[in-house]
Order: structure tokens, then C-alpha cells, then sequence
């Protein structure tokens, strides 16, 4: 009795601390990734200064208590800055995860659903795409798409359609061999109707975690290419911008550069982690299984 | 029940399910493989109609085909499908899909992997409504819990918003039962639908089945391979061996007297609780493959009474009223 009732105990044990660490990476995900959205969203408000004022008086100013993050070489102040960029991020990151996870799962899931010479000219054309590096491919794009904020979503975007696509197909098909897509035709359902209410259903929380995934990935690349020059326009704030200016100051100014790798790595690390966690959260068997 | 049911065989109208003639062939790299040969078959109304086979017999395909959901690969060469009277064959895809469901439901083999995982079981049994009546989700679900009362599941309110896992095996089968009989169906085609259960299970299945034919007034098709299910399930039995039916006839005539060796083959095989039995019996040889059939009988290769005759193919052979077999001993036997 004894000796059952202290197995319980450890197995109960053992389970909230399987359920700890998965929730854990919920929270410290969910915490970063809702300071860099909160910020986003309410940086007109929370932002001490106008992250555009040219004050060349205080420039270059180190971390103090009128400027906690210090000031750039034009003075402007950096805490507002870093916060004005995030929303440059979040928005480039939505739109380029919206078009590629949108993109890349329709195709995905007509070349896994219907096969055959459908599946092999999608598939082929993805793989085209595929073989670029992708920052090459953005900068490609961009070069034809001209320079702005709104291609680079674009460009961004198309990069991540062929790794969706993939994967949707992959699932799809891993769906398809399932029992109950057959007992679905047996009831009478159209294709249509297996693919939205039987088959996306299933291959939603894969995709889902590819899109946080995929969501870290975005703001690297926008920084690149805003890094690069091709993003986000001075005297426009972003993330990769300020990280290149930054750079020519290493020196005399730390934090010019330091301030916005902070945030890039506050924004990567807390998509990846909610993303990790969000896939424990919703997939029913695993729930099962802890 | 039973001596009443064959007494629709005797009626005007026509079965709810006749197959006549039907033949599928698989093309294959070794040449035309023919899964089912000239099946004939009728399912009466409110009769449970029995096909019993070894893996492989064609039997699965013969209940694939009625629902016109056959591979992509196989072919029907001949025969006709009626459902009704009103031929299924050449129906386009869309008029099919409409009778799917609607008058004709299938009740899976393994209802644990014919369950939609991440769906509540309450919106899959709902499903048909919303599907065949154009019903708003509400309505469904609310149609969807009085159809898991009628299979008996506990608490059908609650279970209705849970997900498959959360199930046995045996709600699991009720459930698939529940979604087969939605919008009362005249033809059930139930594929094993026991196989994958617990022994006690099986039987509150099978009498689930039973009451479901009694109250809903439906005809069945079942398919299995296990001859202790025939015979308290079903009102009449085809045994099918590579593709053809070797014998067919009221369940209390063949059980009592088995006219092709085949049958009794396995009616000897059927362990049957006696303690003379001391081990199980198996019947040598294993069923022919379809690219390579034998000439004459089927079952030529593995039956013990095979004389010269057997080279030549017998017509099915009356052996008493509402009972036939194709073995060419049965005439000797009267």
C-alpha cells in the first residue's frame, strides 16, 4: 500500500515537473516575446522621447538617467529608438510568416493531398527557390523589387514559402494514410471539406510552431537586411539600422551597438521559446502523454 | 428473427443491396490480379447478411466497391452494384458522395484509428448533418448526443466534448456507430467492426449492432473472418475463398450442414469451448494468390477430397432449400 501510494507520489512528481519545465518555456517565451509586441504596439506612449529629435548637443551621451540607454551620434535618444524598432520588426516578421505560412501552405497542402504530376511541379519549383541562400534570395529580390519596407516583407515572405510548403506536405500526406480520412469519404465529405475540417486541423500545430519559428528567423532577416541597407530607411528606427551604426562607434559607444543586439536577441530567443512551448500547449496527444 | 428475415428473400421488392456478377481486377506488374469473381449477393431488408473470409478473400474489396471508394488502381470489369434497385455503378463522384453517409454508412475495423485525433467526438458525430442536412453546428451536436444515447455511450453529454484518446475502445466503436447511423441509413456495411476490440467488448458490441437492426430497421452487410460472430450475428452467410463465394445459405443450414470442404474446414477451425478440443485445428496451405489462380475449383490446392473432377470449376450447387455450394461433392452427398 505503502510502497504503491509512494510510486504515485513520484510519478505524480515527475509529471508537474515534465509540466514545469513545458510551461516554463511558455512563460519565459511568452514574457519576451510580450515585451517586444507591448512595445510594438505602444511605443508612441512608452517611449520617453521622440525617437526622430536631433539634439546634437548631447550626442553620444553613455547610459544616464535622462537617457537610460544613452544617445547616437545625432543625439537622438536610444531607449526610444530601440522601442520604435520593434515595431518594425513585429510588423516586417507578421507580414513575411503571414505570406510564406499562407503561401507555403496551400501549396503544401495541394501537392500532399493530390500528388502526382501537381505535387512534382510544386515541389521542384520550391526546391528552385530552396537551393538559394536565403539572405542572397532576399537581396535578390530586393534588388528587383526596388528598396523598402514593404518589399522586404515580401522578399522575406517568399523565402519562408518553400520551407512551409514542405512541411505541410508532409503532414498532409502523413494525414492522408490515416484511417479516419477514409472513414470521412465513407460518410460522404468532398475533398474540400477533408482538407479544411479533417486534414488542417491535424497539420495546424506543426505549422503553427514552424510560424514562431519562422517568426525568429524574420527579424534576423530584417535586420540583415536592414543591416545592409535594404530595409528599413534612416531616419526610419530599426533593429538592423542601428546595429550598423553602432558598429562604426564600437569604440567610443557600446551601446549604440550592444542596445539593439540586446533586442534582437530578447526578440529571437522569446519567439522560439513560445513557439517550442505553444506546440506542448496545444497538440492534444502530447498533453496526453505528459 | 431469422426464419422472418429469409422470408423477404421471398418478397417483390428488390434487396436493399444486390450485387450481381461483380468482378474487380488490380492491374499488376505479373498481369490482371482478380480480387473479386463474379460475386453475386443480396442483402434483404432488416437482414444481417454475413461475408466470411481469410484475409485476402476480396471481401474488404467487395465492401469497397459497394461504397465506390475502390483504389485508384482497381477496376470493376463486370457486375452491377444496386443499391435499392438504382445501379451505383457510373454514378459520378459528386451523386455518390450524397449517398455515402446518407444511404449507405460504414463501421470501421479499428474505430480508435477512424476517430479524427484532434476533433471532439461530438463534432465528428455531428458531422453528417451539418454534411447531408445542412444543419448549423447547434443542431448537430445536439442531434450528434442523442445518437451516442441510442449506442448507449455514458454520459453522452459530456463524452460529446471530448477528444478520441480520451476514449475505450469499445466507446470508440460506439462512437463510429453512433456517426454510421446518423441520418439512419438503410445499409450498414460493417468491415470487422469487432476485430480490434476485447472479447467482452466485442459481444456489447455485437449486440449493439443487433438492437441497432431491430430498432432502426436497417440491413447489414458484415464482413468478417470469424465464424463464432456469423453465427450469432447473422440471418444469412456467403463464404467467399480467393475472390469467389464458395457457399452461401441460411446461418442454422450451413452450421448444421457445411456443404463445401472449405466450410467445414473452418468450422473445424472454429475453437469451439468443448473440452474434446484439445488443440486448434488450421487448415494446411494458404489461400491462392489473385495473378495466379488455380484451374477449376479455388480451393483445389487445400482440400482433402480432391478428386479428378475439381479441375473443372463447379456452379454453385444446391445442396437443400436456401442453401448452395460450389464443390462438386455436394451432388453426390443429395
Amino acid at each position: 500500500m505503502s510502497v504503491q501510494l509512494a510510486q504515485r507520489e513520484r510519478h505524480w512528481v515527475g509529471r508537474s515537473a515534465v509540466h514545469w519545465r513545458r510551461f516554463r518555456l511558455l512563460l519565459i517565451g511568452g514574457c519576451l516575446v510580450g515585451l517586444v509586441v507591448l512595445s510594438a504596439i505602444f511605443a508612441d506612449v512608452i517611449s520617453p522621447y521622440s525617437p526622430y529629435d536631433i539634439d546634437v548637443a548631447i550626442k553620444l551621451q553613455p547610459p544616464n538617467r535622462a537617457h537610460w540607454l544613452g544617445t547616437d551620434e545625432f543625439g537622438r535618444d536610444v531607449l526610444s529608438r530601440v522601442i520604435h524598432a520593434a515595431r518594425i520588426s513585429v510588423k516586417v516578421a507578421a507580414v513575411a510568416v503571414s505570406v510564406g505560412l499562407i503561401g507555403g501552405g496551400v501549396i503544401g497542402i495541394a501537392a500532399g493531398y493530390f500528388g502526382g504530376p501537381v505535387d512534382m511541379v510544386l515541389m521542384r519549383f520550391m526546391e528552385l527557390l530552396f537551393s538559394f541562400p536565403a539572405i542572397l534570395l532576399a537581396i535578390v529580390l530586393m534588388a528587383v523589387l526596388g528598396t523598402s519596407i514593404l518589399n522586404a516583407m515580401t522578399a522575406i515572405g517568399i523565402i519562408f514559402i518553400p520551407g512551409f510548403s514542405r512541411l505541410a506536405r508532409a503532414a498532409t500526406q502523413d494525414v492522408l494514410r490515416q484511417q479516419y480520412i477514409e472513414a470521412a469519404h465513407t460518410i460522404g465529405m468532398s475533398d474540400v471539406r477533408i482538407l479544411t475540417r479533417e486534414i488542417l486541423p491535424n497539420i495546424i500545430t506543426p505549422l503553427f510552431v514552424e510560424a514562431m519559428a519562422a517568426f525568429a528567423y524574420a527579424v534576423l532577416l530584417e535586420s540583415s537586411l536592414s543591416f545592409l541597407g535594404l530595409g528599413a530607411q534612416p531616419p526610419e528606427p530599426s533593429w538592423g539600422n542601428m546595429l550598423n551604426t553602432g558598429r562604426g562607434f564600437m569604440d567610443q559607444a557600446p551601446w549604440l551597438g550592444v542596445v539593439p543586439g540586446m533586442a534582437m536577441l530578447i526578440g529571437v530567443l522569446g519567439f522560439n521559446l513560445l513557439g517550442d512551448g505553444l506546440r506542448d500547449v496545444f497538440d492534444p496527444r502530447l498533453r496526453e502523454a505528459a | 428473427m431469422s426464419a422472418e428475415a429469409r422470408g423477404h428473400r421471398r418478397q417483390d421488392r428488390p434487396p436493399v443491396l444486390g450485387i450481381a456478377g461483380l468482378t474487380i481486377e488490380f492491374a499488376t506488374r505479373r498481369g490482371a490480379a482478380r480480387v473479386v469473381d463474379d460475386v453475386t449477393l443480396d442483402v434483404w431488408p432488416q437482414e444481417i447478411v454475413g461475408l466470411i473470409g481469410e484475409s485476402g478473400s476480396g471481401k474488404t474489396m467487395t465492401a469497397l466497391a459497394v461504397l465506390g471508394l475502390l483504389p485508384r488502381t482497381a477496376r470493376i470489369t463486370t457486375g452491377d452494384i444496386r443499391l435499392s434497385g438504382a445501379s451505383l455503378l457510373g454514378l459520378p463522384e459528386a451523386q455518390l458522395r450524397t449517398i455515402r453517409g446518407r444511404q449507405i454508412a460504414m463501421i470501421p475495423q479499428n474505430p480508435m484509428s477512424a476517430l479524427n485525433p484532434v476533433l471532439r467526438v461530438g463534432a465528428q458525430v455531428g458531422e453528417p448533418y451539418v454534411l447531408h442536412r445542412g444543419a448549423d453546428w447547434k443542431t448537430a451536436l445536439t442531434q450528434a448526443v442523442r445518437r451516442l444515447a441510442d449506442v448507449h455511450l455514458p454520459l453522452p453529454d459530456e463524452r460529446a466534448s471530448e477528444y478520441p484518446h480520451q476514449f475505450s475502445g469499445g466507446m470508440q466503436q460506439r462512437a463510429m456507430t453512433a456517426m454510421a447511423i446518423a441520418l439512419d441509413p438503410p445499409l450498414l456495411v460493417a468491415d470487422e467492426p469487432t476485430t480490434a476490440l476485447d472479447v467482452t467488448i466485442q459481444a456489447q458490441i455485437l449486440r449493439l449492432l443487433r438492437e441497432i437492426r431491430d430498432e432502426h430497421h436497417t440491413s447489414m452487410l458484415f464482413i468478417t473472418h470469424d465464424l463464432a460472430v456469423v453465427a450469432e450475428m447473422c440471418d444469412w452467410v456467403y463464404v467467399m475463398y480467393a475472390g469467389r463465394i464458395l457457399e452461401q445459405g441460411s446461418v442454422e443450414r450451413i452450421f448444421a450442414r457445411p456443404g463445401h470442404p472449405y466450410t467445414q474446414a473452418l468450422l473445424r477451425a472454429t475453437p469451439t469451448g468443448e473440452a474434446a478440443q484439445a488443440e486448434l485445428i488450421s487448415i494446411p496451405g494458404s489461400i491462392p494468390s489473385p495473378v495466379d489462380l488455380p484451374r477449376g475449383c479455388r480451393f483445389v490446392d487445400r482440400c482433402p477430397y480432391r478428386f479428378k473432377h475439381c479441375d473443372e470449376e463447379p456452379p454453385l450447387l444446391t445442396v437443400e432449400a436456401d442453401h448452395t455450394a460450389r464443390c462438386w461433392l455436394v451432388e453426390t452427398h443429395g
